[in-house]
């Protein structure tokens, strides 16, 4: 690893470029992530893209670009993700959890909007750049907000409402209230514990094998490759077994693009439960800080259908239960309160807690083909009392 | 917009420290950094949200931020990630987070960390919280009020004062109002020590849930739908027992119902307190005035859900002491919590309530009351009777409820298992001491006095 000395003065030499374009400068010279210097105030300094209107995203050496299956739903905004593993390091293959990054990288993931929503690659807006720096204690969130010029990105410990108007995928313009998550708003979704009071543990959600096992089109002499086996091949990624060996997400693509009739009966199940696991699992799920008092895990590996939700009234959901009474009615969509908060736009009520302001429609459609294909059981409601006897009219009626 | 980096949070600290004149005594008139004697300090200005919410994502542990006095309009919610993170105000009336203009769906203030003190400030309309404390080992809420403008609105927030899956709690001379479930709720704690709050205009005023060791006495409940209730809910992993609710008063909880949903929104207006799916309780010493439902209740678990099996609980899952408590076990390895028995009632004084049961509550309580009792009021102290023997036998008390010191109040065995939309099963209503439900001590000893560090 490069010196802190060096580093540091690289990183003021590289603050001090003030009217570099965006990162432009930024693959004149290596990554330049220090451990054991303060975290960089400006995004350039750690030299790992840069970015151009007209050229998207360029990425430095050993800063590799990935996408996931099915992505978490962030009102439509757009993410370019990408892996920095230093050299002569490289991460390690698990079958279920996060693969075990090494001390030194970091994940990069830039939020971006397009006017459009129809015509993704034009008149892109940058909005954040989310920095997740694995030190020897465990991940550091560092979150850089764009400037209004496009040029760099800010380190904004505070992060920031910002309404954002565009055009959504059936062309109608909307405006959402997008959050920039501040600091402490980042363990909300990337925080793990074995059991309640257990040390919490920050956590990579999207670097699990299963939404890395995709094709993605790294252009040039590489074009399309499984991500999986390209990192391997790079000796960035060890342990793994072949990708073809390694089961793979839902890929949401088709659903997005052409909605459900993309979906067959029998890939239901399938897509639905990974849109769970990706878009409510980082909490609903037996280690998720926030979400274990529920008891409601949709993770990928849990299969007990009280658990999933089937007939489970919630234990405090509050207003979030949309006056509904189980999370999933067996075939009834419309009397689930997990179709309801995943689909309402009411604040207080919205599931996920963070990051969504807008529905998303066909995230929402998918959840709610899938209850209505469960075989409509019925939850019994018959609480003791239940069978109370009715009151004389005359006696209501007194009232 | 604010993007205050660290280096310039310490550089602004230092300023802000460093100063003493006029304008600093009136922007923070009552308590500044010079006051604080531990760990690190923060004065944040009056309203100057961007300051604050710069500073909480900045800061270490062990870091008192003090409010000045003004009004802090929030976007966002504090979020607050380390240990010993304190946050004072200049009192409830002088320091104010206010969310009302929040557009994302966040908490008040949120905090995750042992050593959490928040004190002399009001949170108002945080879109669903107001103050959230989790997973923390230490927590004082002190003089705080939490509230939503608009009284009796379903989309104001779920819970005012939160404190939950923690230990060593303390809630003190705080208020908690117009929450659209509970405005002072204490879930899946220990040792917790709740006094001298006044809870009014929420759903459920007081709630007390899977929670261990909890001394709840001086509090005023009024003017909710419920006021001070203690229960179990199914699949949490602590089992609620010894709870004390004393010298306490709830009176006029007769607020309409407006929750949108949740256990609350099954609470029968004019309720005063149920104890449900709970054990090792004690109710003593409270003043009950004109709720109209009714003044106590003690339930089964079974009367919310009615599925045994949904009661279920691994016993490895569990945190906190249940080894010596009665509770069933359906299989080995499990432990079942529906059960409410071990409940002492006594030396409460009622007046007033039961004249108007709510005719409207999903769980038709309010309707088997006007078939019972006409229009007599209903009984003081309300006992499900569920797991009792059957109504054409002899009464029984296989779950050991104590009421024969509750002599000042009435008492009625519903048989509520047995009743049914078309036939009313007799009420059994024994005169004090109420025989067979005439003990007057607890099994295991009274419930012992809660001492926090």
């Amino acid at each position: 690893m490069r010196s802190p000395q060096f580093a540091l003065i690289a990183a003021v030499a590289a603050a001090a470029c003030d009217g570099a374009p965006g990162g432009g400068d930024a693959l004149s010279a290596p990554v330049a992530i220090d451990l054991t210097a303060p975290p960089a105030t400006r995004l350039s300094e750690y030299h790992l893209f840069a970015w151009d209107p007209d050229a998207g995203f360029t990425f430095n050496d050993r800063v590799i670009p990935y996408d996931v299956n099915t992505a978490l739903f962030s009102d439509y905004a757009h993410k370019q993700r990408a892996i920095y593993i230093p050299a002569g390091a490289a991460a390690a293959f698990d079958p279920d959890r996060a693969l075990d990054v090494p001390v030194g990288s970091a994940i990069i993931k830039t939020f971006y909007f397009p006017a459009d929503q129809r015509a993704p690659t034009e008149h892109l807006q940058l909005i954040e750049t989310r920095l997740m720096v694995r030190h020897a204690d465990g991940w550091h969130p560092l979150p850089y907000i764009w400037d209004a010029d496009q040029r760099d990105a800010v380190l904004s410990p505070a992060g920031e409402v910002r309404a954002i108007p565009f055009t959504d995928p059936d062309g109608e313009p909307v405006m959402a209230n997008y959050l920039i998550p501040q600091r402490n708003q980042c363990q909300s979704c990337h925080a793990e514990q074995a059991t309640t009071g257990a040390p919490i543990e920050l956590v990579l959600l999207g670097v699990k094998a299963r939404h890395l096992n995709r094709v993605y089109d790294y252009g040039g002499s590489v074009g399309p490759r499984n991500q999986l086996d390209y990192l391997a091949e790079l000796g960035m990624l060890t342990g793994a077994p072949p990708a073809t060996d390694v089961p793979a997400a839902y890929d949401f693509r088709p659903i997005e693009d052409h909605g459900l009739a993309a979906v067959t009966g029998a890939e239901l199940e399938a897509a639905a439960r990974s849109y769970l696991d990706i878009n409510c699992a980082h909490c609903h799920n037996p280690r998720g800080v926030q979400g274990m008092t529920s008891q409601l895990f949709v993770d990928h590996a849990s299969t007990d259908p009280f658990h999933v939700g089937v007939c489970k009234r919630p234990g405090s959901a509050g207003v979030g239960n949309g006056g509904l009474t189980f999370d999933i009615v067996p075939g009834d969509p419309d009397a689930s309160i997990l179709y309801f908060r995943t689909e309402t736009t009411r604040l207080g009520a919205m599931m996920p807690l963070l990051g969504r302001s807008l529905a998303h429609a066909r995230g929402a459609e998918l959840l709610r083909a899938w209850i209505a294909a469960m075989p409509a059981t019925g939850c019994d409601d018959a609480a003791v009392s239940a069978r109370a006897p009715r009151a004389p009219a005359h006696q209501g009626a007194g009232l | 917009m604010q993007r205050t980096t660290l280096a310039m949070l310490a550089v602004g600290a230092g300023l802000a420290a460093s100063c003493g004149d006029d304008a600093r005594k009136s922007t923070f008139p009552a308590v500044d950094c010079s006051k604080i004697t531990v760990g690190s300090c923060v004065e944040i200005d009056g309203a100057d949200s961007a300051a604050l919410q710069a500073a909480a994502n900045s800061i270490g542990a062990n870091t008192t931020i003090v409010l000045g006095a003004g009004t802090f309009a929030m976007a966002n919610q504090l979020t607050l990630r380390s240990d010993g993170m304190h946050l004072i105000g200049q009192g409830i009336e002088l320091t104010t987070l206010d969310f009302g203009a929040a557009t994302t769906q966040v908490n008040g203030v949120d905090s995750i960390g042992k050593d959490f003190l928040i004190q002399d400030l009001t949170v108002r309309d945080a879109p669903k919280d107001a103050i959230r404390v989790e997973q923390s080992d230490g927590v004082v809420f002190r003089r705080i009020r939490s509230t939503w403008t608009t009284p009796s609105r379903a989309s104001n927030g779920a819970y005012g004062i939160y404190p939950v899956k923690s230990q060593h709690v303390l809630v003190e001379d705080s208020r908690a109002e117009n929450a659209s479930d509970a405005g002072l709720y204490v879930g899946q704690c220990q040792h917790v020590i709740v006094r001298n709050n006044t809870v009014t205009g929420n759903v459920a005023g007081l709630e007390i849930e899977n929670t261990q060791y909890a001394d709840v006495y001086g509090n005023t409940a009024e003017d909710n739908t419920g006021g001070i209730v203690v229960f179990d809910l199914p699949g949490n992993p602590i089992i609620g027992r010894d709870v004390r609710l004393r010298d306490n008063t709830i009176r006029n909880n007769n607020h309409v119902n407006f929750a949108s949903g949740g256990t609350v929104a099954r609470i029968p207006v004019g309720t005063g307190t149920f104890a449900m799916a709970s054990r090792r309780v004690e109710i003593t010493g409270n003043t009950y005035e004109n709720n109209h439902t009714g003044d106590i209740a003690l339930i089964s678990g079974l009367a919310v859900e009615g599925e045994e099996a949904k009661w279920v609980l691994p016993t490895d899952s569990l945190s906190g002491r249940f080894d010596d408590l009665a509770l069933t076990s359906p299989r080995p390895g499990t432990v079942s919590n529906f059960r409410a028995e071990n409940i002492l009632v006594a030396n409460n004084h009622h007046a007033g309530s039961g004249t108007m049961p709510d005719p409207g509550d999903p769980l038709h309580l309010g309707l088997l009351f006007l078939a019972a009792y006409g229009t007599s009021p209903v009984d003081n102290v309300l006992y499900d009777a569920i797991g009792e023997g059957p109504h054409t036998d002899a009464p029984t008390n296989k779950n050991h409820m104590c009421v024969a010191g509750n002599t000042a109040g009435t008492f009625a065995s519903l048989y509520l298992a047995e009743q049914t939309p078309t036939a009313l099963v007799p009420f059994f209503r024994p005169p004090p001491p109420f025989a067979p439900y005439d003990c007057t001590a607890l099994a295991g000893g009274p419930v012992a006095e809660v001492t926090l560090p």
